[in-house]
């Protein structure tokens, strides 16, 4: 549905995109992930026709978005970052411009706000001026000027950056349901975010793509080592010479907080892919020592992304 | 036609949607009618030669105050964003917001017929001048608040855009006057003389304030409000770079 490659662009001497290459499927969600200031909302601007790419091709079903940008724009519904709106205007008139200006017939204009005001919640704020709404409802508003036409593409950017932990949960469902029909690509430095509404992801990192592919995926990729937690009965100095013995173990590191004299806790790290704990649990029994806990621990999504991250930079720095 | 009109009702209503536009409306009728009375007293004919002699200056500082948020408003919400990602033309939108603005301008302007049927009543005026200078003011407002749409396209503050093109309104009014005119030839030879021939509005506006309709005064401002029309367009599309 959406191809894009070699995508770069270049603000004076600031290179906001270098050479990105994705392709999204009819029917897929991606969502776009990144720190902020990675390029996320330059390729959405330029998807969009909003703004041109210095180098490279955009395709939206087929169309060439340079050639075609008018044919583009009628596919697309787009939310810009921070949800911009006129806000002298009232939600409804507002809504009627848009779908006006988005060359709806005039006897679905009606069907279609209907529809659009039921699916993001707008009842109550239908005659207030934007300009007076609150954070969640100016970005329904944005939502709902960005469905009104029914597109095949959504681009949305930053959809649920500022809400509260419930408007968010509610514009996550939205984006969800919605997914049963349109192709979607949106914006997010919050990597939860991804995992909750989507397991394919595009990870864009200083105008580069630092990991395209699958949320599990990705994690197995990033995640270099394991960390293993071991907390017994023994004094540390004796675990420790009992554990060094087992060659895959990297790094032994005492917890101190959870340790006292005869209870050791530690952080155990090894390389991924090697279940020490079998290892550990056959030593530790054959001491006599009380295991209390003994678990390793699945990266972390925080960590998958820091991770994917630096692997990026150091490549790009070599 | 239709994705013009769209854009123009929009724009439109948003100069009612605030105080502003009904304080504009108010100052410039009180401006013009207080100018207008007091040579009237004195001269005490039924013509309105000061009303058309004093218009264009008026123009020159109320027209950048209509057209200074057409642009830099929707820059700095970031609502061009949207705006332009609609699938309609840029110089449809730029056409529409100039309409809107331009009608807005009429109906000021429209305020001011009061004091046509005011000197109907008084005495017999001359209606030649008077219709030829109404017509003359539509196209010179049409001229300012082409460069004011052009100016606001550059700006994300209102106050700049409104600076700037009160300048620019201003250099072409002002270079029709000896007394610009005479020094700018001393510095540059012929330089003056040029502007005030070529550049200036104040010739062609003249010639229709008197009554005098030529087709060599109105292709000027009609092309000099396509120049400028057509320079928002380019900025807006060179924006994309």
């Amino acid at each position: 549905m959406i191809s894009v490659s070699n995508l770069t662009k270049i603000y004076g001497s600031v290179v906001a995109l270098d050479k990105i290459s994705f392709k999204i499927e009819k029917g897929e969600i991606l969502g776009f992930l990144g720190p902020n200031g990675a390029g996320k909302s330059t390729a959405m601007k330029i998807i969009t026709t909003y703004i041109a790419a210095t180098e490279g091709e955009v395709f939206v079903d087929n169309m060439d978005i340079n050639k075609n940008p008018i044919e583009v724009r009628k596919k697309i519904g787009y939310l810009p970052e921070n949800s911009p709106v006129y806000k002298e205007m009232n939600v409804k008139d507002y809504l009627t411009f848009v779908a006006r200006a988005r060359e709806l017939p005039p006897e679905k204009i009606k069907e279609r706000l209907d529809w659009v005001i039921q699916a993001t919640g707008l009842e109550s704020e239908l005659r207030k001026d934007i300009g007076e709404l609150s954070k969640g409802f100016k970005q329904r508003t944005g939502l709902a000027q960005a469905l009104i036409h029914d597109p095949e593409v959504l681009v949305l950017d930053e959809p649920t950056s500022g809400l509260d932990p419930l408007q968010i949960i509610d514009i996550r469902k939205l984006i969800k349901d919605l997914a049963k029909e349109k192709t979607i690509i949106f914006s997010t430095h919050i990597l939860q975010e991804v995992d909750a509404i989507t397991d394919r992801v595009l990870i864009i990192n200083e105008g580069r793509i630092a990991a395209n592919g699958y949320l599990q995926d990705l994690k197995l990729k990033a995640a270099a080592y394991q960390t293993t937690f071991l907390s017994v009965l023994a004094p540390f100095k004796e675990v420790e010479a009992e554990l060094k013995k087992i060659s895959s173990i990297n790094k032994i590191r005492l917890i101190e907080k959870e340790s006292s004299e005869n209870r050791t806790s530690l952080k155990i790290t090894s390389p991924a892919n090697k279940d020490i704990k079998e290892e550990i649990g056959r030593i530790i029994s054959l001491k006599g020592w009380q295991i209390i806990s003994l678990f390793d621990r699945d990266f972390s999504l925080e960590e998958t992304f820091i991770n994917l991250i630096r692997k990026s930079k150091s490549q790009g720095e070599n | 036609m239709d994705k013009i009109m769209i854009v123009m009702r929009r724009e439109f209503n948003a100069y009612f949607n605030s105080a502003i536009a009904y304080i504009f409306v108010v100052v410039f009728l009180v401006l013009n009618s207080a100018f207008f009375m007091n040579t009237f007293f004195l001269t005490l004919t039924a013509d309105m030669r000061g009303f058309f002699g004093l218009i264009p200056i008026f123009l020159a500082f109320f027209i950048p105050a209509i057209t200074m948020r057409l642009w830099a408003e929707e820059r700095k919400l970031g609502t061009i964003e949207l705006l332009l990602t609609l699938p309609i033309e840029t110089y449809h939108i730029v056409i529409g917001k100039f309409l809107a603005s331009l009608a807005f301008l009429k109906i000021a302007i429209a305020g001011t017929l009061i004091i046509p049927i005011m000197l109907a009543k008084l005495g017999t005026p001359d209606w030649g001048p008077i219709i030829g200078g109404y017509f003359g003011t539509v196209l010179l407002g049409g001229f300012f608040l082409s460069i004011g749409l052009f100016v606001s396209g550059l700006f994300e503050d209102q106050i700049s855009a409104f600076i700037l093109s009160m300048i620019l309104c201003l250099f072409f009014l002002l270079v029709g006057y000896d007394f610009i005119i005479t020094p700018i030839d001393g510095w540059v030879n012929g330089l003056g003389t040029f502007l005030k021939q070529v550049i200036s509005m104040k010739s062609h506006f003249d010639g229709i304030e008197r009554g005098v309709l030529s087709l060599k005064d109105i292709f000027y401002f009609i092309t000099m409000t396509g120049l400028f029309l057509t320079f928002n367009i380019f900025s807006l599309e060179g924006r994309k770079y």
